[in-house]
């Protein structure tokens, strides 16, 4: 793409045909503040938020507005700002906005905007709201609050573009406008998966997890990283633990091979890890009760019995299921065993999640 | 619901594209006999045509011309626009409650009627208007209504076929000499059915013409001429026609015919009285930006509209005046028409591409437009039908004779849709830059009953309003926006002194809301706020602070709206505000008396409902 330069703040800076002004500025280190823009999915340009001055004699969406050679931008001034300001008075005028309760406290990005932009008061009383219909339990994984809905449509894109399900789409019209799940517009009821996906990219409180639910808003958790059991594709997860150290929410890192994705079981799948009921040390069947033992002496059980049932009914007597939870090396190592010292090759595998 | 057979039989019938969608849920409407479409016929729609049921649903939601819940045989649809409304579209209402007994959102209980209201149905110039089905209907008055509720009870197809004579496209326009006849000139003396009857009076010579030349002549004379749209950007066509990006892919000539502008009848006139000049108009258009398809939205409203281009298509395929190598050329071109569901936002172009494709109409971002990626992400030229309809004649007659009429930056002649307090109202087509002085006491015959001239609203709701100090001021393209509203569509409704500003700002804005797409913040919300303000005026409840806050807001609405619908609402806000500054003041104490504003409130507000 052959370079063109434009001016960014009264500063010329270099840039590729195509860019737009956010992706621009990004690279120059300029923060344009944003509400529906995502780098995960497609341009809607629809919050408004990332309005720039283009060429002082226009307001243009820093999301969706590609530049032009010679383009002066200016990406904050008085003016710029309080039409963000009077933005985000719209937006928390329709809907039902009020932080002490919502999850999402701490990690909203509406929050943050409204404290960046100086918001210090609520709405005004008796101006007109969009209220939706509030549908928090259809959903065993999900908890949507539409009501907390800045009709942004991430979710819309998360789910068609990501997901590729296309469960989310909007309905009605105007300020009427909401989001659908299907014709009957309850999520438990529709072709929702549970992927989770469009509650990560929501940017407030609209959508979130039932297992956060009254157990820590967003500033109140620590993000750890880790990988997902599941299976070999080896996705990255942010495991998030409340302060009592409870493990209440898995994201999708972007910087994984996953790219910000989860399935249904990485994203709600981390309940065992705390529970009292796994098994935290080798326990051998003694008259008919399990019992707490050492490694040797539950190994050589095993082996004992192994080496009993390969000499009465010979080596296909035998065989091994091994778990995608594995890694590749150990489904390598029990596969070799089953071949060589067992000598079958019954082996096979779970991994056709 | 609809029988699964049914369902079957019409999207086997239009195909599983999803650009179909709106024609296959407008058949199985009709086919219901109760002019709904229920959600277990949605989910079976979605999953015959392999898409998401949300998708489905959200289309049906969008377009308000849909109901998910059970109507009648007959919907009634009264119009509640802004012409219709100073026509006195209340009192049709409340004839047809009380001849049908039923309110708003009720059906009768024998199955046959089902009453709701509606926006701008396009026959202004015989407001007050309805729409029973698909037939129209103007100058209702008790007694009409009386004999057209029992033409139905009677049996009637409600296709279009039975609408109003009053409707019909040469009983629209003036019938004044004075005029500068151009693209009316034909309508009367040339029959629309009749493709035999185009062709005697020179129809189609422009095309053989055009396709004798090159593309770039066609858009050189075009460009000449200084053709403008007349949708209402004003953008000048020939320069459109030469951003079509060039190539081998597959291009388009798209017709917008979604005319939704209250107080806007011309297309309609134009279709329904010469539809070969307008597929003329596109086939040459497609000529010169290198496009072999064209289509036509036209807004579901228009069924006669449909039908008469439809039946126009047919013939000019068969006469060879569309299809492969006209006049013996190596240019191809066919026209297929599209349709709309009512939604006024659909008029803007990027909405009307999304519509076509069986999208919510939302509107897309632009660069890129629809020059480099439009219908289908494909090339695509979009011009009004007026606009279109221009070009045959230019093309003929030469861009010198375009330009003999109209001022020099916008030449030739302009269609003003006459309605209101007005005498005589109707159709006429003048040189651009009549005056309204011009228009009211020749055209118009003078204000109806003796009344005195308060107000006019030129554009349409989106336009401005203009008081007797701008009578003179030359109505074209630029002049208007000097002081601040736009010639737009070219709609002149005519209002008297019994006509109160605010009961018209809030019939004005709750128009807004109701259309608004609801995509962007500012729009969405801002229309809603601006009515809700509108509205405490009208009850005499609001604070004098609040007329401030209203233009606060429509301020912001106009720098940062998505498209030109968030942008309007200033527009005639302003206007009506710097003129009747004294009458708003007055709305803002409690104790002030004012009928109309009593009324539509009574009308409009009542059990809780905004509009």
């Amino acid at each position: 793409m052959p370079s063109i330069k434009i001016t960014l703040n009264g500063r010329e800076v270099e840039c590729r045909r195509g860019q737009t002004i956010l992706d621009v500025a990004k690279a120059q280190g300029v923060r344009i503040p944003t509400l529906c823009y995502h780098p995960q999915v497609s341009r809607t340009g629809a919050c408004r938020i990332c309005l720039v001055r283009v060429n002082n004699t226009m307001f243009k969406t820093a999301c969706t507005e590609p530049v032009a050679d010679g383009m002066k931008i200016v990406t904050a001034d008085p003016e710029i700002t309080a039409m963000r300001r009077g933005i985000l008075e719209f937006l928390l005028a329709e809907g039902d906005h009020n932080c002490l309760y919502c999850e999402a406290n701490g990690g909203c990005e509406l929050q943050a905007l409204c404290h960046e932009h100086g918001l210090d008061t609520p709405p005004p009383a008796g101006l007109p709201r969009n209220a939706r219909t509030r549908d928090v339990s259809s959903s065993e994984g999900l908890r949507r609050e539409e009501n907390r809905c800045v009709l942004c449509g991430r979710c819309v894109k998360a789910c068609g573009e990501i997901q590729m399900n296309r469960v989310w789409d909007f309905a009605g019209r105007g300020s009427h406008a909401h989001l659908t799940t299907g014709v009957t517009d309850v999520l438990g009821e529709s072709d929702c998966v549970q992927c989770g996906q469009c509650v990560q990219l929501c940017p407030t409180g609209a959508l979130s997890f039932q297992t956060v639910l009254g157990r820590g808003q967003a500033w109140e958790l620590t993000r750890q990283s880790s990988i997902c059991i599941y299976c070999g594709v080896g996705c990255k997860i942010d495991f998030f633990t409340n302060r009592d150290g409870l493990l209440v929410k898995a994201e999708g890192a972007l910087d994984g091979p996953n790219e910000g994705h989860l399935c249904v079981k990485g994203r709600f799948g981390f309940d065992f890890v705390q529970s009292p009921k796994r098994l935290t040390q080798p326990l051998v069947r003694k008259d008919g009760e399990l019992v707490p033992a050492t490694w040797d002496e539950a190994l050589d059980r095993v082996a004992g019995a192994f080496g009993r049932i390969k000499a009465d009914h010979g080596p296909d007597a035998v065989m091994a299921f091994t778990s995608a939870k594995c890694t590749n090396e150990e489904n390598y190592i029990l596969q070799k065993f089953m071949r060589a010292v067992i000598g079958t090759n019954n082996v096979d595998h779970c991994a056709r999640l | 619901m609809s029988a699964t057979t049914d369902i079957r039989e019409v999207v086997a019938k239009y195909g599983r594209r999803r650009e179909q969608l709106m024609l296959i849920l407008r058949e199985l409407e009709s086919r219901s006999g109760c002019n709904c479409l229920d959600p277990a016929t949605l989910r079976e729609v979605a999953e015959e045509m392999n898409l998401p049921a949300s998708a489905v649903a959200g289309f049906v939601d969008f377009y308000t011309m849909f109901r998910t819940a059970p109507r009648a045989r007959y919907m009634i649809r009264v119009c509640k626009s802004t012409p219709c409304h100073t026509a006195g579209a209340i009192d049709v209402f409340e004839s047809l409650r009380k001849l049908l007994g039923i309110g708003e959102g009720e059906a009768t209980p024998d199955g046959l009627f089902y009453l709701e209201r509606c926006e701008c149905l396009g026959i202004c110039s015989v407001a007050p208007a309805m729409m029973v089905n698909y037939d129209l209907h103007g100058n209702l008055t008790r007694r009409r209504l009386a004999r057209i509720i029992r033409s139905y009870r009677e049996s009637a197809a409600a296709d279009g076929r039975g609408s109003g004579r009053e409707t019909a496209a040469a009983a629209t326009i003036i019938d004044d000499a004075r005029q500068t006849r151009r693209l009316l000139a034909d309508i009367g003396r040339v029959n629309p059915a009749r493709i035999a009857s185009y062709l005697k009076h020179g129809g189609y010579a422009a095309l053989r013409k055009a396709v004798a030349t090159t593309p770039a002549d066609v858009i050189a004379v075009v460009k000449d001429s200084g053709l403008r749209g007349r949708g209402g950007a004003g953008f000048p066509a020939g320069l459109k026609w030469s951003f079509v990006v060039k190539g081998p892919m597959q291009k388009y000539v798209i017709c917008n015919a979604d005319e939704g502008e209250p107080g806007t009848f011309k297309d309609r006139v134009l279709m329904e009285g010469n539809p070969h000049l307008l597929l003329e108009g596109m086939a040459i258009c497609g000529f010169a930006t290198g496009a072999t398809i064209g289509y036509i939205y036209v807004r579901g409203e228009y069924r006669r509209s449909i039908d008469t281009l439809q039946h126009a298509i047919d013939e000019a395929r068969t006469r060879g005046c569309l299809g492969a190598n006209l006049f013996g050329s190596e240019f191809s071109f066919d026209v297929f028409i599209k349709e709309g569901g009512g939604a006024y936002v659909c008029g803007e172009e990027t909405s009307l591409i999304n519509s076509m494709e069986g999208l919510r109409g939302y509107p897309r971002f632009k660069p890129p437009f629809p020059g480099q990626a439009g219908f289908q992400s494909l090339p695509s030229t979009v011009n009004n039908v007026e606009t279109l309809m221009s070009v045959p004649l230019i093309v003929e007659r030469g861009a010198d004779w375009f330009k003999e009429v109209g001022p020099v930056s916008c030449p030739g002649t302009k269609l003003f849709c006459l309605s209101g307090r007005l005498n005589r109202t109707g159709l006429v087509e003048l040189p651009m830059g009549a005056t309204l002085r011009e228009i009211i006491d020749v055209y118009g015959q003078g204000i109806r009953d003796g009344h005195a001239f308060k107000f006019a609203q030129v554009g349409g709701s989106s336009g401005g309003i203009l008081t007797a100090e701008l009578l003179d001021m030359p109505l074209d393209i630029d002049t208007p926006m000097k002081q601040g509203v736009t010639l737009g569509s070219g709609v002149v409704l005519v209002c008297d002194e019994t006509t109160c500003p605010v009961d018209f700002l809030l019939q004005t804005l709750a128009f807004f809301e109701h259309e608004s797409c609801g995509q962007c913040v500012p729009c969405r919300v801002g229309t809603a706020q601006l009515h809700h303000h509108a509205r405490r005026l009208a009850e005499r409840r609001a604070a004098p602070a609040e007329l401030d806050q209203m233009l606060e807001k429509a301020q912001l609405m106009k720098k940062a709206s998505f498209c030109a619908l968030g942008q309007s609402p200033i527009i005639p806000l302003t206007t009506l505000l710097k003129a009747f500054r004294g009458e708003f003041e007055d709305h803002c104490r409690p104790g002030h008396a004012c009928p109309a504003c009593d009324r539509s409130l009574a009308q409009y507000y009542r059990s809780g409902r905004t509009h």
